[in-house]
């Protein structure tokens, strides 16, 4: 519902217009008391006008409003619609309706309605801002762009569409056109931290780590007091992703005091948390996410996961198969799962867990590892093989996967290939190429 | 099972008159958990406390010490008690003279203060303490490892001992920790492995430090070089041999911590399991002909999962599952997780800590032993822990200094953590190194010694293990190695049958009471003990006694009083 207070501040005076003072007055007040979330109040004050103006389109889009606080969305959305039957060009009522189809998951209706409100009104500056931006949330990249671009051609446009538009490259992995909005959006504003963000961003995808690092600390600084969450946990996404887990951790942290209990910034500082190697803290967020939100796959797997890690295994098996049995169980899923077999000491329900994450995933090299593992503690020797020097080809880095191999080859009594391979894991770790775990910890999920 | 040991087979049947080596206490009648009571200083009149000699440098020895064991030096059937403490060194001279203690039972919980007397008050800077019959002359001697020169105190029988190290040529230059006493060679006599920790001496002391702390703490193992440990084989002669190089030992620098000798392939020959901090495990695998053959990474006992060493510390061998293969346990570093290593034969171990794992989670252990708490025929499993670190907790969140004991139930394939209802004392918490095992009040259950680092030491009583019927054995050898060191004790009472094999060491800086308790449950009639020793000798027990320690001589059975 947190979109619901901006639904409020776009209660639009031009309704009125043209209305006598008082009766704007009174709709003022109405909207006030809608924004202060004294609905009953509103709804009373509201009836009140309404038996002067019953079909009035001010009275059926503040009632739409009032519904949509209630969470009442389908009546919200029939009293949008009724009131742009009687005035096909009332502003207001598009622009609830557009935020209405986002809270109800329909963002090709909000996009309908964000276009319409363009065709009637080209310069509205809040549809301008807002199409683009769900767009680029819908992954219409491509449109995205285009919609920009043809408003730079247009003229100038904002520092905040460049950063978007910068955006919708990097999602397109277009990383040299990204450069230039994010680059303009900074000659505009040297402090812009979304366009820094997008540099930051261009750096990783390059493999620049010192210099994302720098744009890092610098969006860090910048963003410090942020008031917008959403822009926080991007930041901190990335962060953790170069390995800044401080500065993640802070801003998730702020994140949640602005947004309690959102599951995407619970299950995002619990990873964090993880990367701190402290298991009990992140335990408690992915408590805290199942407890928002029961059926949140990830959180049940993550939960699983940081159980398996400290070894409850009971605990670990019942959440990960809570997490399994969603439709879009992630390959990870199978393999936690058959950590867990394997740890029992039941490799043979383990193998056909890890048969599943590899056909998932066929590159999957740390399920090949464990699968490679299970076979050898079977005394299948042949697929063991297989199964650890296929991961080898698919990671070479990984030290587990040679250190397996050494066990392997130790007990096929070949010393010198199982010193060889003892060898290279001494020196992957010296590299500190380790993961230091068995397990890959799968990544949080996209804004 | 093949046995190597190409010995005549001596079987013995006794029905003979029972003697009685020691009388028990009268039976608790109060019924409920077997429980552990903290036995006071005032009680005990131990007035002892270890000086870990703790500096503003943080030299590496003063954290990791020290050990203690329970021995009955006098012979008079009750386990007197040594504390080993630190002393002078390259980088410590003490303000006023530091001493090892040796305690005499006096049979009524107490205990007098007789180092001086008996002559094994140390002066160096020790660590650990072995306590065996080596010369077989029926006296308990006493080898104590130090950071610097090792020391072997001969018992003179009349209370007494003799420092005859150089004669005897056990030294082992360099920072000694664990010693185990067992017969390697199969030749009947006690031999001495002798762990080796890093290299070390006062100018090695790097800068370990935290810009936030503003000064030093104790570096990690990792810093230092490895050495190699010692094998000593037995002469027989008061003289010893160093083996080191020629077994292969020698071959393996290590930074070993905690030993163990056992067989862990039933093939009469015993092999060695020892801890290394920061550095792969070893087993060494007792090969025949003095050889061992180092097989840690096969037999999957040297690393962590991911192929990283762990900080192998505290080390025991049991068979927890009675499939009558010798199982291993390596107490580890905090977020290391403690390794219970089920024997899957041919060499091969898998890790299965069940509910250890996640109650040590965050521990550090040191001293641990496998023994039989309850008498209900199985192994249970007792840990003493505590972090080197003494500023660990400004780095690490949730690990302590000092840290719980904790006690582990057999319960039949897996353990299970009875921590919260073994007693008070559980909910304390110490800075644990040694354990020692023993039954110091001679009631038919094993009571605990735990030293303490820069602590007095702690001295548990077990409340209600002999509940459960038992028997005690004191082996005494006349063929096999004096201690009996690889002898497979049977028994069997009704439905109940177990098996035991006679280990060598176990723990960390620890030796321990040598006496067996056999636990048969509630069952009151012992029906029989076959003793197959060393030597290959059997000697098969009838009309035993319950609840009763008994002398059982090789080849003659038990000795009448």
């Amino acid at each position: 519902m947190r979109l619901l207070l901006t639904l409020i501040l776009s209660i639009c005076v031009p309704g009125v217009l043209g209305q006598d003072t008082k009766l704007v007055q009174r709709f003022e007040r109405v909207a006030a008391l809608i924004h202060d979330n004294r609905i009953v109040e509103a709804e009373r004050q509201l009836a009140a006008i309404s038996r002067t103006a019953p079909n009035s389109p001010d009275v059926l889009n503040l009632l739409g409003t009032i519904r949509a606080k209630q969470n009442r969305l389908n009546e919200a959305e029939s009293l949008f619609l009724q009131t742009l039957r009687i005035e096909e060009k009332f502003i207001p009522a598009r622009m609830n309706l557009s935020y209405l189809y986002v809270l109800k998951r329909a963002p090709d209706k909000a996009i309908f309605q964000l276009r319409e409100i363009l065709r009637i009104q080209p310069d509205n500056a809040e549809a301008t801002q807002k199409l683009p931006a769900l767009l680029l949330a819908q992954g219409k990249f491509d449109e995205c762009i285009s919609f920009i671009q043809n408003l730079r051609a247009a003229g100038t446009v904002s520092t905040d569409l460049l950063v978007m538009l910068g955006d919708a490259y990097v999602a397109k992995n277009a990383l040299a056109e990204a450069e230039g909005p994010y680059l303009l959006a900074l000659e505009n504003r040297l402090d812009n931290a979304g366009a820094l963000l997008g540099l930051a961003q261009i750096s990783r995808l390059k493999g620049e780590m010192r210099e994302t690092s720098i744009y890092l600390a610098r969006v860090a600084t910048l963003s410090a007091d942020s008031n917008s969450p959403e822009f926080l946990y991007k930041f901190a996404l990335l962060a953790l992703r170069v390995g800044m887990i401080d500065q993640a951790k802070a801003a998730l942290e702020r994140s949640l005091k602005l947004r309690p209990d959102e599951p995407s910034y619970l299950l995002a500082l619990g990873v964090a948390w993880l990367s701190r190697g402290d298991l009990f803290e992140a335990e408690k967020l992915f408590r805290r996410l199942i407890a928002t939100q029961p059926d949140n796959s990830l959180g049940q797997l993550h939960l699983g996961y940081v159980l398996l890690n400290q070894k409850k295994y009971h605990d670990a098996r019942l959440w990960l198969e809570k997490s399994a049995r969603s439709p879009n169980a992630i390959p990870e899923v199978f393999y936690y799962l058959g950590l867990v077999a394997q740890e029992q000491n039941d490799d043979a329900r383990a193998i056909p867990l890890f048969e599943k994450a590899v056909q998932k995933l066929p590159n999957y090299a740390h399920a090949r590892i464990a699968l490679g593992s299970s076979y050898m503690k079977l005394r299948n020797y042949t697929r063991a093989r297989q199964e650890l020097e296929t991961a080898v080809k698919l990671d070479p880095n990984e030290p587990k996967a040679h250190y397996s191999l050494a066990l392997l080859y130790a007990r096929l009594n070949d010393p010198a290939r199982a010193q060889e391979e003892m060898k290279i894991v001494d020196s992957l770790k010296a590299k500190g190429s380790s993961a230091d775990g068995v397990v890959v910890l799968p990544a949080p999920p996209r804004p | 099972m093949p046995n190597l040991r190409n010995l005549s087979v001596f079987i013995l049947l006794t029905i003979l008159a029972i003697s009685t080596i020691a009388q028990r206490p009268s039976r608790p009648a109060v019924r409920g958990p077997v429980t552990f009571e903290e036995v006071a200083a005032q009680a005990s009149k131990i007035n002892w406390t270890h000086n870990n000699a703790q500096s503003q440098d943080r030299q590496l020895p003063e954290t990791v010490g020290a050990g203690c064991a329970f021995l009955d030096y006098d012979n008079d059937g009750w386990m007197d008690i040594y504390l080993v403490n630190s002393g002078p060194s390259d980088f410590y001279t003490p303000p006023t003279p530091l001493k090892n203690g040796l305690f005499h039972n006096n049979r009524d919980g107490t205990f007098t203060d007789v180092t001086d007397t008996a002559g094994v008050a140390g002066g160096k800077f020790g660590m650990g303490v072995a306590a065996a019959d080596y010369d077989g002359d029926g006296n308990v001697d006493l080898y104590v490892t130090n950071y610097g020169p090792n020391t072997l105190y001969r018992n003179n029988g009349d209370g007494t001992f003799a420092d005859v190290t150089d004669k005897a040529g056990v030294t082992a230059p360099g920072w000694s920790t664990c010693a185990t006493w067992f017969d390697y060679d199969n030749d009947n006599k006690l031999d001495l492995f002798v762990s080796s920790f890093v290299f070390y001496d006062k100018s090695q002391n790097p800068l370990c430090t935290d810009p936030t702390l503003q000064r030093r703490y104790y570096c990690v193992p990792r810093l230092f070089k490895p050495t190699p440990s010692y094998l000593y084989r037995n002469a027989g002669d008061g003289t010893f041999q160093d083996r080191s190089r020629e077994s292969g030992i020698a071959a393996h620098p290590g930074k070993s911590f905690g030993a163990v000798a056992t067989d862990i392939n039933n093939d009469g020959l015993i092999d060695l399991f020892v801890a290394n901090d920061t550095m792969p495990n070893f087993l060494f695998l007792n090969k025949g002909k003095g050889k061992f053959e180092e097989i840690g990474l096969a037999a999957g006992v040297a690393y962590g999962e991911s192929g990283r060493p762990r900080s192998g510390m505290g080390v025991d061998a049991a068979d927890y599952d009675a499939d009558g293969w010798q199982d291993l346990f390596v107490a580890n570093i905090d977020h290391e997780f403690f390794s219970l290593y089920h024997n899957d034969r041919e060499l091969i171990f898998t890790d299965q800590p069940g509910e250890i794992a996640p109650s040590t989670h965050l521990f550090s252990g040191w001293g641990l032993k496998f023994f039989d708490y309850d008498n209900d025929g199985d192994p249970d499993l007792f840990l003493v822990n505590g972090h080197p670190d003494d500023m660990i907790e400004s780095r690490i969140p949730r690990v302590r200094h000092r840290e719980p004991l904790l006690m582990f139930e057999n319960t039949g394939r897996a353990f299970k953590d009875v921590s919260a209802r073994s007693g008070a004392v559980f909910s304390k918490a110490f800075s644990g190194r040694g354990m020692a095992l023993g039954d110091f009040d001679n009631d038919g259950d094993s009571d605990v010694l735990a030293s303490n680092n820069g602590e007095p030491p702690l001295l548990l009583r077990n409340q209600g293990g002999n509940r459960n019927n038992w028997i005690g054995l004191k082996l005494i050898a006349t063929q096999s190695n004096p201690e009996a060191v690889g002898a497979i004790i049977t028994w069997q009472a009704g439905a109940l049958k177990r098996s035991r094999l006679k280990i060598g060491g176990g723990s960390y800086l620890a030796s321990h009471d040598p006496r067996e308790i056999l636990g048969v449950g509630s069952a009151t009639k012992i029906d029989s003990v076959e003793i197959r020793w060393p030597s290959g000798r059997i000697d098969k027990l009838t009309n035993l006694p319950v609840n009763r320690y008994v002398k059982v001589v090789e080849g003659e059975g038990v000795r009448p009083k």
